[in-house]
Protein backbone atom coordinates (compact mmCIF):
# COMPACT_ATOMS: atom_id res chain seq x y z
CA UNK A 1 0.00 0.00 0.00
CA UNK A 2 1.78 3.58 1.26
CA UNK A 3 5.12 3.47 1.73
CA UNK A 4 5.56 5.43 4.82
CA UNK A 5 8.80 6.92 4.25
CA UNK A 6 7.27 8.94 1.35
CA UNK A 7 4.58 9.82 3.39
CA UNK A 8 6.45 10.91 6.20
CA UNK A 9 8.87 13.36 3.57
CA UNK A 10 5.55 14.68 1.95
CA UNK A 11 4.01 15.97 5.26
CA UNK A 12 7.62 17.32 6.31
CA UNK A 13 7.55 19.06 2.95
CA UNK A 14 4.01 20.09 3.62
CA UNK A 15 4.90 21.42 7.25
CA UNK A 16 7.80 23.74 5.64
CA UNK A 17 6.07 25.11 3.22
CA UNK A 18 3.33 26.31 5.45
CA UNK A 19 5.48 27.65 7.91
CA UNK A 20 7.41 29.63 5.00
CA UNK A 21 4.34 30.66 3.93
CA UNK A 22 3.70 31.91 7.08
CA UNK A 23 6.29 33.92 7.63
CA UNK A 24 5.78 35.20 3.98
CA UNK A 25 2.25 36.34 5.26
CA UNK A 26 3.39 38.02 8.67
CA UNK A 27 5.84 40.11 7.14
CA UNK A 28 3.76 41.38 4.77
CA UNK A 29 1.27 41.82 7.87
CA UNK A 30 3.90 43.73 9.20
CA UNK A 31 3.86 46.52 6.47
CA UNK A 32 0.80 46.71 5.44
CA UNK A 33 -0.98 46.67 8.86
CA UNK A 34 -2.05 50.35 10.48
CA UNK A 35 -2.01 49.54 14.26
CA UNK A 36 1.72 49.58 15.31
CA UNK A 37 0.78 47.00 18.34
CA UNK A 38 -0.53 44.40 15.83
CA UNK A 39 2.24 45.33 13.56
CA UNK A 40 4.95 44.05 16.51
CA UNK A 41 2.42 41.24 16.96
CA UNK A 42 3.31 40.22 13.01
CA UNK A 43 6.84 40.68 13.42
CA UNK A 44 7.05 38.37 16.24
CA UNK A 45 4.94 36.02 14.98
CA UNK A 46 7.43 36.12 11.61
CA UNK A 47 10.37 35.20 14.09
CA UNK A 48 8.44 32.15 15.50
CA UNK A 49 8.05 30.78 11.93
CA UNK A 50 11.81 31.56 11.38
CA UNK A 51 12.34 29.58 14.55
CA UNK A 52 10.40 26.78 13.57
CA UNK A 53 12.16 27.04 9.56
CA UNK A 54 15.82 26.66 11.35
CA UNK A 55 13.94 23.64 13.76
CA UNK A 56 12.87 21.97 10.77
CA UNK A 57 16.12 22.03 9.25
CA UNK A 58 17.64 20.38 12.43
CA UNK A 59 19.73 23.78 13.79
CA UNK A 60 18.17 23.54 17.41
CA UNK A 61 20.72 25.81 18.93
CA UNK A 62 20.15 28.33 16.48
CA UNK A 63 16.07 28.16 16.95
CA UNK A 64 16.61 28.06 20.69
CA UNK A 65 18.20 31.61 20.19
CA UNK A 66 16.26 33.31 17.76
CA UNK A 67 12.90 32.80 20.46
CA UNK A 68 15.38 33.97 23.03
CA UNK A 69 17.23 36.85 21.42
CA UNK A 70 14.64 38.33 18.64
CA UNK A 71 11.31 37.10 19.48
CA UNK A 72 11.76 37.63 23.45
CA UNK A 73 14.17 40.42 24.13
CA UNK A 74 14.62 42.65 21.42
CA UNK A 75 9.92 42.33 20.74
CA UNK A 76 9.63 42.73 23.92
CA UNK A 77 11.22 45.97 24.10
CA UNK A 78 9.35 47.29 21.22
CA UNK A 79 5.97 46.27 22.74
CA UNK A 80 7.15 47.91 25.80
CA UNK A 81 7.45 51.38 23.75
CA UNK A 82 4.77 51.28 22.01
CA UNK A 83 2.83 50.66 25.28
CA UNK A 84 4.49 53.78 26.95
CA UNK A 85 4.17 55.71 23.65
CA UNK A 86 0.77 54.82 22.98
CA UNK A 87 -0.17 53.09 20.11
CA UNK A 88 -2.04 55.21 17.60
CA UNK A 89 -3.93 53.86 14.73
CA UNK A 90 -1.88 55.47 11.22
CA UNK A 91 -4.74 57.36 8.64
CA UNK A 92 -4.18 55.28 5.63
CA UNK A 93 -4.56 57.62 2.64
CA UNK A 94 -4.17 56.51 -1.37
CA UNK A 95 -0.97 58.48 -3.03
CA UNK A 96 1.46 57.99 -5.24
CA UNK A 97 4.18 57.19 -2.93
CA UNK A 98 1.83 54.22 -1.95
CA UNK A 99 1.17 52.82 -5.01
CA UNK A 100 5.00 53.18 -5.73
CA UNK A 101 5.60 51.17 -3.07
CA UNK A 102 3.39 48.56 -3.50
CA UNK A 103 4.68 48.33 -7.04
CA UNK A 104 8.43 47.85 -5.35
CA UNK A 105 7.26 45.21 -3.12
CA UNK A 106 5.50 43.05 -5.89
CA UNK A 107 8.18 43.55 -8.32
CA UNK A 108 10.54 42.18 -5.19
CA UNK A 109 8.23 39.28 -4.78
CA UNK A 110 8.15 38.64 -8.84
CA UNK A 111 11.99 38.60 -8.71
CA UNK A 112 12.15 36.16 -5.94
CA UNK A 113 10.38 34.22 -7.04
CA UNK A 114 12.17 34.05 -10.44
CA UNK A 115 15.05 33.48 -8.77
CA UNK A 116 13.71 31.02 -7.13
CA UNK A 117 12.64 28.93 -10.03
CA UNK A 118 15.09 30.01 -12.51
CA UNK A 119 18.57 30.91 -10.12
CA UNK A 120 21.39 28.97 -9.93
CA UNK A 121 21.58 27.02 -6.57
CA UNK A 122 24.61 25.69 -5.59
CA UNK A 123 25.07 22.52 -3.55
CA UNK A 124 26.93 23.19 -0.08
CA UNK A 125 30.73 22.08 -0.20
CA UNK A 126 32.98 21.14 2.64
CA UNK A 127 32.08 17.96 5.20
CA UNK A 128 29.61 18.23 7.72
CA UNK A 129 29.70 16.19 11.25
CA UNK A 130 26.25 15.32 11.45
CA UNK A 131 26.75 13.79 15.06
CA UNK A 132 27.71 18.13 15.80
CA UNK A 133 25.12 19.29 13.33
CA UNK A 134 23.46 22.71 15.09
CA UNK A 135 24.22 22.25 18.19
CA UNK A 136 25.71 24.62 20.57
CA UNK A 137 29.51 23.36 20.53
CA UNK A 138 29.82 23.19 16.66
CA UNK A 139 28.52 26.97 16.70
CA UNK A 140 31.28 27.94 19.74
CA UNK A 141 33.98 26.16 18.09
CA UNK A 142 33.27 27.66 14.62
CA UNK A 143 32.80 31.00 16.23
CA UNK A 144 35.81 31.14 18.87
CA UNK A 145 38.24 29.22 16.19
CA UNK A 146 37.81 30.52 12.91
CA UNK A 147 35.83 33.37 13.49
CA UNK A 148 37.27 34.66 16.78
CA UNK A 149 38.65 38.77 15.62
CA UNK A 150 35.09 38.93 14.21
CA UNK A 151 33.42 38.28 17.28
CA UNK A 152 35.35 39.86 20.12
CA UNK A 153 35.37 42.98 17.72
CA UNK A 154 31.33 42.62 17.27
CA UNK A 155 31.38 42.66 21.19
CA UNK A 156 33.57 45.49 21.62
CA UNK A 157 31.19 47.43 18.93
CA UNK A 158 28.12 46.45 21.01
CA UNK A 159 29.89 47.58 24.62
CA UNK A 160 30.67 50.87 22.89
CA UNK A 161 27.12 50.92 21.40
CA UNK A 162 25.98 50.34 25.44
CA UNK A 163 28.12 53.32 26.66
CA UNK A 164 26.71 55.64 24.11
CA UNK A 165 23.43 55.16 25.23
CA UNK A 166 23.85 55.76 28.10
CA UNK A 167 25.99 58.89 27.46
CA UNK A 168 23.09 60.26 25.23
CA UNK A 169 20.15 59.79 27.86
CA UNK A 170 22.46 62.03 30.17
CA UNK A 171 21.54 61.09 33.93
CA UNK A 172 21.38 64.94 34.80
CA UNK A 173 19.02 64.57 37.02
CA UNK A 174 19.85 64.49 40.81
CA UNK A 175 18.48 61.20 42.08
CA UNK A 176 16.04 60.62 45.16
CA UNK A 177 17.16 60.78 48.82
CA UNK A 178 17.82 57.79 50.53
CA UNK A 179 15.13 57.41 53.44
CA UNK B 1 -18.65 -12.72 -3.98
CA UNK B 2 -19.74 -9.14 -2.42
CA UNK B 3 -18.67 -10.45 0.93
CA UNK B 4 -15.32 -11.77 -0.08
CA UNK B 5 -14.03 -8.45 -1.42
CA UNK B 6 -15.51 -7.03 1.91
CA UNK B 7 -13.25 -9.38 4.22
CA UNK B 8 -10.15 -8.95 1.80
CA UNK B 9 -10.52 -5.44 2.44
CA UNK B 10 -10.89 -5.44 5.85
CA UNK B 11 -7.77 -7.59 6.27
CA UNK B 12 -6.09 -5.28 4.09
CA UNK B 13 -6.74 -2.70 6.12
CA UNK B 14 -6.32 -4.69 9.77
CA UNK B 15 -2.63 -5.40 8.19
CA UNK B 16 -1.93 -1.51 7.03
CA UNK B 17 -3.11 -0.73 10.85
CA UNK B 18 -1.02 -3.14 12.44
CA UNK B 19 2.07 -1.95 9.81
CA UNK B 20 1.72 1.66 10.71
CA UNK B 21 1.21 0.95 14.39
CA UNK B 22 4.41 -1.10 14.42
CA UNK B 23 6.47 1.36 12.19
CA UNK B 24 5.25 4.61 14.47
CA UNK B 25 6.07 3.75 17.68
CA UNK B 26 8.11 6.06 18.83
CA UNK B 27 5.33 8.41 17.53
CA UNK B 28 2.62 7.03 19.46
CA UNK B 29 4.95 7.01 22.62
CA UNK B 30 5.57 10.80 22.06
CA UNK B 31 2.04 11.57 21.48
CA UNK B 32 0.80 9.65 24.29
CA UNK B 33 3.53 11.34 26.59
CA UNK B 34 2.52 14.97 25.53
CA UNK B 35 -1.16 13.81 26.47
CA UNK B 36 -0.19 13.10 29.92
CA UNK B 37 2.24 15.81 30.37
CA UNK B 38 0.07 18.28 29.21
CA UNK B 39 -3.21 16.44 31.61
CA UNK B 40 -0.96 15.99 34.29
CA UNK B 41 0.15 19.57 34.55
CA UNK B 42 -3.26 20.86 34.31
CA UNK B 43 -4.72 19.10 36.52
CA UNK B 44 -1.89 19.94 39.26
CA UNK B 45 -3.48 23.41 39.38
CA UNK B 46 -6.36 23.00 41.38
CA UNK B 47 -4.15 20.79 44.19
CA UNK B 48 -1.64 23.57 44.35
CA UNK B 49 -4.68 25.59 44.67
CA UNK B 50 -5.82 23.97 47.70
CA UNK B 51 -2.19 23.52 49.15
CA UNK B 52 -1.81 26.99 49.05
CA UNK B 53 -4.93 27.60 50.77
CA UNK B 54 -4.16 25.11 53.40
CA UNK B 55 -0.94 26.04 54.27
CA UNK B 56 -1.41 30.02 54.06
CA UNK B 57 -4.03 29.00 56.73
CA UNK B 58 -1.83 27.37 58.98
CA UNK B 59 1.18 29.79 58.42
CA UNK B 60 -1.59 32.60 59.74
CA UNK B 61 -2.86 30.19 62.85
CA UNK B 62 -6.39 29.39 61.09
CA UNK B 63 -7.49 26.52 59.53
CA UNK B 64 -8.31 27.22 55.97
CA UNK B 65 -10.83 25.73 53.73
CA UNK B 66 -11.79 22.83 55.37
CA UNK B 67 -16.05 22.53 54.83
CA UNK B 68 -15.99 21.01 51.40
CA UNK B 69 -15.33 17.20 51.42
CA UNK B 70 -12.56 15.71 53.82
CA UNK B 71 -9.54 18.02 54.29
CA UNK B 72 -11.19 20.72 52.22
CA UNK B 73 -10.40 18.40 49.12
CA UNK B 74 -13.68 19.15 47.16
CA UNK B 75 -13.00 23.21 47.38
CA UNK B 76 -10.64 23.49 44.27
CA UNK B 77 -13.31 21.71 42.31
CA UNK B 78 -16.18 23.94 43.33
CA UNK B 79 -13.70 26.79 42.63
CA UNK B 80 -13.55 25.38 39.22
CA UNK B 81 -16.82 25.01 38.45
CA UNK B 82 -17.92 28.25 39.64
CA UNK B 83 -14.58 30.16 37.34
CA UNK B 84 -16.07 27.96 34.37
CA UNK B 85 -19.88 28.95 34.63
CA UNK B 86 -19.19 32.71 35.69
CA UNK B 87 -19.77 35.02 32.94
CA UNK B 88 -17.15 36.17 30.70
CA UNK B 89 -17.47 40.06 30.40
CA UNK B 90 -15.69 42.25 27.86
CA UNK B 91 -15.63 45.93 28.63
CA UNK B 92 -16.74 47.17 24.94
CA UNK B 93 -13.08 49.75 24.64
CA UNK B 94 -11.46 46.43 24.83
CA UNK B 95 -9.35 44.94 21.67
CA UNK B 96 -11.49 42.17 21.32
CA UNK B 97 -8.62 39.76 19.76
CA UNK B 98 -5.36 40.92 21.99
CA UNK B 99 -8.03 40.30 24.90
CA UNK B 100 -8.71 36.84 24.02
CA UNK B 101 -5.01 36.11 22.98
CA UNK B 102 -3.44 37.12 25.95
CA UNK B 103 -4.69 34.55 28.79
CA UNK B 104 -4.22 31.66 25.51
CA UNK B 105 -0.46 32.72 25.35
CA UNK B 106 0.06 32.46 29.36
CA UNK B 107 -1.04 28.77 29.28
CA UNK B 108 0.44 27.65 26.26
CA UNK B 109 3.49 28.84 27.33
CA UNK B 110 3.27 27.40 30.43
CA UNK B 111 2.32 24.04 29.48
CA UNK B 112 5.37 23.97 26.59
CA UNK B 113 8.01 24.87 28.45
CA UNK B 114 7.05 21.56 30.66
CA UNK B 115 7.32 19.62 27.52
CA UNK B 116 11.44 19.39 28.06
CA UNK B 117 11.43 19.10 31.89
CA UNK B 118 13.07 15.34 32.65
CA UNK B 119 11.54 13.54 35.48
CA UNK B 120 13.60 10.14 36.40
CA UNK B 121 15.68 7.96 34.51
CA UNK B 122 14.18 5.59 31.43
CA UNK B 123 13.33 2.28 32.18
CA UNK B 124 11.76 -0.34 30.16
CA UNK B 125 8.85 -1.90 29.16
CA UNK B 126 7.64 -4.45 26.71
CA UNK B 127 11.15 -3.91 25.20
CA UNK B 128 10.56 -0.29 24.44
CA UNK B 129 12.69 2.34 26.48
CA UNK B 130 10.45 4.65 28.10
CA UNK B 131 11.64 8.04 28.65
CA UNK B 132 9.96 9.70 31.05
CA UNK B 133 10.40 13.51 29.63
CA UNK B 134 8.69 15.05 27.02
CA UNK B 135 11.40 15.53 24.51
CA UNK B 136 15.16 15.35 24.96
CA UNK B 137 16.12 19.03 23.62
CA UNK B 138 19.97 19.03 23.50
CA UNK B 139 19.45 22.60 24.47
CA UNK B 140 16.89 21.85 26.70
CA UNK B 141 17.48 24.41 29.36
CA UNK B 142 17.57 27.33 26.63
CA UNK B 143 14.04 25.91 25.18
CA UNK B 144 12.54 26.36 28.63
CA UNK B 145 14.52 30.28 29.07
CA UNK B 146 13.00 30.99 25.60
CA UNK B 147 9.36 29.46 25.91
CA UNK B 148 9.13 31.36 29.33
CA UNK B 149 10.63 34.59 28.03
CA UNK B 150 7.29 34.18 25.40
CA UNK B 151 5.03 34.09 28.39
CA UNK B 152 5.56 37.83 29.30
CA UNK B 153 3.78 38.44 25.73
CA UNK B 154 0.96 37.37 27.67
CA UNK B 155 1.24 39.49 30.58
CA UNK B 156 1.86 42.44 27.78
CA UNK B 157 -0.79 42.06 26.23
CA UNK B 158 -3.46 41.54 28.61
CA UNK B 159 -1.92 45.23 29.73
CA UNK B 160 -2.39 46.69 26.30
CA UNK B 161 -5.99 45.18 25.27
CA UNK B 162 -7.86 46.31 28.32
CA UNK B 163 -8.19 49.95 28.00
CA UNK B 164 -7.55 50.71 31.43
CA UNK B 165 -4.48 52.42 33.05
CA UNK B 166 -3.74 49.72 35.61
CA UNK B 167 -3.54 47.43 33.66
CA UNK B 168 -1.37 48.55 31.18
CA UNK B 169 0.78 49.72 34.19
CA UNK B 170 0.22 46.26 35.45
CA UNK B 171 1.86 44.80 31.74
CA UNK B 172 4.52 47.55 31.65
CA UNK B 173 5.69 46.24 35.11
CA UNK B 174 5.78 42.75 34.57
CA UNK B 175 7.97 43.37 31.04
CA UNK B 176 10.08 44.67 32.85
CA UNK B 177 10.68 42.70 36.16
CA UNK B 178 10.84 39.68 34.03
CA UNK B 179 13.22 41.30 31.45
CA UNK B 180 15.30 42.12 34.69
CA UNK B 181 15.38 39.21 36.39
CA UNK B 182 16.23 36.89 33.72
CA UNK B 183 19.63 38.03 33.49
CA UNK B 184 19.72 36.83 36.81
CA UNK B 185 18.22 33.72 36.10
CA UNK B 186 20.10 32.96 33.02
CA UNK B 187 24.05 34.02 34.37
CA UNK B 188 22.98 31.46 37.47
CA UNK B 189 22.23 28.84 35.42
CA UNK B 190 25.01 29.37 33.08
CA UNK B 191 27.62 28.54 36.38
CA UNK B 192 25.77 25.15 36.55
CA UNK B 193 26.53 24.80 32.67
CA UNK B 194 30.11 25.75 33.07
CA UNK B 195 30.48 22.61 35.52
CA UNK B 196 28.37 20.35 33.30
CA UNK B 197 29.60 21.23 30.01
CA UNK B 198 26.13 20.33 28.60
CA UNK B 199 22.96 22.53 27.81
CA UNK B 200 21.04 19.52 28.37
CA UNK B 201 18.74 18.99 31.58
CA UNK B 202 19.55 15.01 31.57
CA UNK B 203 23.15 15.62 31.24
CA UNK B 204 23.11 18.09 34.19
CA UNK B 205 21.32 15.43 36.80
CA UNK B 206 23.75 12.97 35.71
CA UNK B 207 26.81 15.38 36.67
CA UNK B 208 25.09 15.29 40.25
CA UNK B 209 25.40 12.03 40.63
CA UNK B 210 27.81 11.90 43.66
CA UNK B 211 27.37 15.72 45.17
CA UNK B 212 23.96 18.19 44.12
CA UNK B 213 24.90 21.42 42.71
CA UNK B 214 23.47 22.97 46.20
CA UNK B 215 26.79 21.81 47.76
CA UNK B 216 28.85 23.19 45.06
CA UNK B 217 27.08 26.27 43.92
CA UNK B 218 25.19 27.92 46.97
CA UNK B 219 25.55 31.39 45.82
CA UNK B 220 24.29 30.68 42.21
CA UNK B 221 21.15 28.52 43.97
CA UNK B 222 20.15 31.65 46.01
CA UNK B 223 20.42 33.89 43.27
CA UNK B 224 18.80 31.33 40.51
CA UNK B 225 16.15 30.99 43.19
CA UNK B 226 15.79 34.72 43.90
CA UNK B 227 15.09 35.50 40.26
CA UNK B 228 12.74 32.49 39.87
CA UNK B 229 10.04 33.39 42.23
CA UNK B 230 10.39 37.07 40.85
CA UNK B 231 10.07 35.13 37.20
CA UNK B 232 6.78 33.57 38.37
CA UNK B 233 5.63 36.86 39.73
CA UNK B 234 4.62 35.49 43.31
CA UNK B 235 5.13 37.29 46.05
CA UNK B 236 7.64 38.98 47.42
CA UNK B 237 7.89 39.85 43.75
CA UNK B 238 4.31 40.42 42.57
CA UNK B 239 4.57 43.78 41.92
CA UNK B 240 2.39 43.36 38.57
CA UNK B 241 -0.66 42.80 40.63
CA UNK B 242 0.25 44.68 43.03
CA UNK B 243 -3.30 45.13 44.84
CA UNK B 244 -3.26 48.02 47.03
CA UNK B 245 -1.56 50.25 43.65
CA UNK B 246 -2.63 48.69 40.67
CA UNK B 247 -6.15 46.90 41.64
CA UNK B 248 -5.13 44.01 40.13
CA UNK B 249 -2.88 45.17 37.70
CA UNK B 250 -3.11 42.94 34.04
CA UNK B 251 -5.95 41.07 34.97
CA UNK B 252 -8.13 43.24 36.46
CA UNK B 253 -10.22 43.00 33.47
CA UNK B 254 -10.08 39.72 33.37
CA UNK B 255 -13.45 37.09 34.46
CA UNK B 256 -14.06 33.60 34.37
CA UNK B 257 -12.33 31.54 33.29
CA UNK B 258 -10.13 33.67 31.40
CA UNK B 259 -9.13 34.96 34.94
CA UNK B 260 -8.04 31.61 35.91
CA UNK B 261 -5.99 30.87 33.02
CA UNK B 262 -3.94 33.51 34.12
CA UNK B 263 -3.67 32.03 37.63
CA UNK B 264 -3.47 28.55 35.75
CA UNK B 265 -0.50 30.17 33.82
CA UNK B 266 0.99 31.38 37.37
CA UNK B 267 0.96 27.79 39.27
CA UNK B 268 2.20 25.98 36.28
CA UNK B 269 5.14 28.31 36.14
CA UNK B 270 5.85 27.55 39.58
CA UNK B 271 6.15 24.04 39.05
CA UNK B 272 7.90 24.62 36.04
CA UNK B 273 9.97 26.44 38.35
CA UNK B 274 10.80 24.10 41.29
CA UNK B 275 11.47 21.38 38.76
CA UNK B 276 14.20 23.26 37.31
CA UNK B 277 15.43 24.10 40.63
CA UNK B 278 15.74 20.60 41.24
CA UNK B 279 17.23 19.72 38.18
CA UNK B 280 19.89 22.31 38.61
CA UNK B 281 20.72 22.16 41.98
CA UNK B 282 19.34 19.26 43.58
CA UNK B 283 20.00 16.86 41.76
CA UNK B 284 17.29 16.15 40.18
CA UNK B 285 15.76 12.39 40.81
CA UNK B 286 19.42 11.14 42.37
CA UNK B 287 18.44 10.34 45.87
CA UNK B 288 21.71 9.83 47.47
CA UNK B 289 21.36 6.56 49.33
CA UNK B 290 17.76 6.73 50.60
CA UNK B 291 15.93 3.95 48.75
CA UNK B 292 12.84 5.67 47.26
CA UNK B 293 11.99 5.40 43.46
CA UNK B 294 14.01 7.98 41.36
CA UNK B 295 10.28 10.05 40.07
CA UNK B 296 9.22 9.28 43.72
CA UNK B 297 12.88 11.43 44.73
CA UNK B 298 11.74 14.22 42.00
CA UNK B 299 8.67 14.80 43.12
CA UNK B 300 9.09 14.89 46.33
CA UNK B 301 11.82 18.33 45.90
CA UNK B 302 9.66 19.67 43.75
CA UNK B 303 7.09 19.24 46.44
CA UNK B 304 8.87 20.88 48.97
CA UNK B 305 9.99 23.55 46.80
CA UNK B 306 6.32 24.05 45.89
CA UNK B 307 6.01 24.52 49.68
CA UNK B 308 8.83 26.81 50.39
CA UNK B 309 7.48 29.19 47.54
CA UNK B 310 4.07 29.47 49.45
CA UNK B 311 5.85 30.02 52.65
CA UNK B 312 7.78 32.76 51.17
CA UNK B 313 4.45 34.61 49.72
CA UNK B 314 3.17 34.19 53.53
CA UNK B 315 6.06 35.78 54.94
CA UNK B 316 7.72 38.76 53.16
CA UNK B 317 5.46 41.72 52.44
CA UNK B 318 5.85 42.97 49.03
CA UNK B 319 8.86 45.53 48.11
CA UNK B 320 8.79 48.84 45.99
CA UNK B 321 8.70 48.61 42.88
CA UNK B 322 12.34 50.93 42.58
CA UNK B 323 13.56 48.94 44.83
CA UNK B 324 12.70 45.76 42.92
CA UNK B 325 14.81 47.12 40.05
CA UNK B 326 17.17 48.43 42.15
CA UNK B 327 17.77 44.89 43.48
CA UNK B 328 17.73 42.88 40.56
CA UNK B 329 20.25 45.09 38.86
CA UNK B 330 22.66 46.26 41.48
CA UNK B 331 22.75 43.94 43.54
CA UNK B 332 21.77 39.91 42.14
CA UNK B 333 23.54 40.81 38.66
CA UNK B 334 26.58 41.67 40.40
CA UNK B 335 27.01 38.59 42.44
CA UNK B 336 25.79 36.52 39.44
CA UNK B 337 28.80 38.05 37.31
CA UNK B 338 30.79 37.14 40.06
CA UNK B 339 29.98 33.89 41.07
CA UNK B 340 30.80 33.10 36.97
CA UNK B 341 33.93 34.71 36.98
CA UNK B 342 34.98 32.24 39.94
CA UNK B 343 33.36 29.38 38.65
CA UNK B 344 34.84 29.99 34.85
CA UNK B 345 38.72 30.58 36.35
CA UNK B 346 38.26 27.19 39.01
CA UNK B 347 36.93 25.04 35.92
CA UNK B 348 39.66 26.41 33.39
CA UNK B 349 42.58 26.18 36.31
Amino acid sequence: MFDLATVFEFTRDTVILTVGITAVLASLGVILCSSPIYCALYLISHMICLALLFLLYNAEFLAVVQIIVYAGAVMILFLFIIALLGGKKEIQENSLERSIAFGLIFTLLGELYLSATVGPTKQIEGTINSEMFGTAKAIGLELFSKHIVAFELASAVLLVAAVGVICLAKFSFTPLKRR
Amino acid sequence: MGLDWVTGFLNKLWDFTVQSLTDNVPLIIGSVKAIVIAVAVMSVVPALVWLERRLMGRFQVRLGPNRVGPFGFGQPMADTIKLLFKESIIQSSADKFLFHLAPAVVVFTAIVAFAVIPFGAPFEVFGQTIELWGANVNSGILFVFAISGMGIYGMVLAGLSSNNKYSLMGGLRSSAQMISYELTLGLSALSVIILTGSLSLIDMVEAQEIVPFILIQPLAFLLFFIAGVAETNRAPFDLPEAEQELVAGFHTEYTGMKFAMFFMGEYINMVTMSALVTLLFLGGWNSYGIPIWPIVAFVGKVVFLLCVFIWLRSTFPRIRYDRLMTFGWKVLLPLCLLNLLITGTIKVL
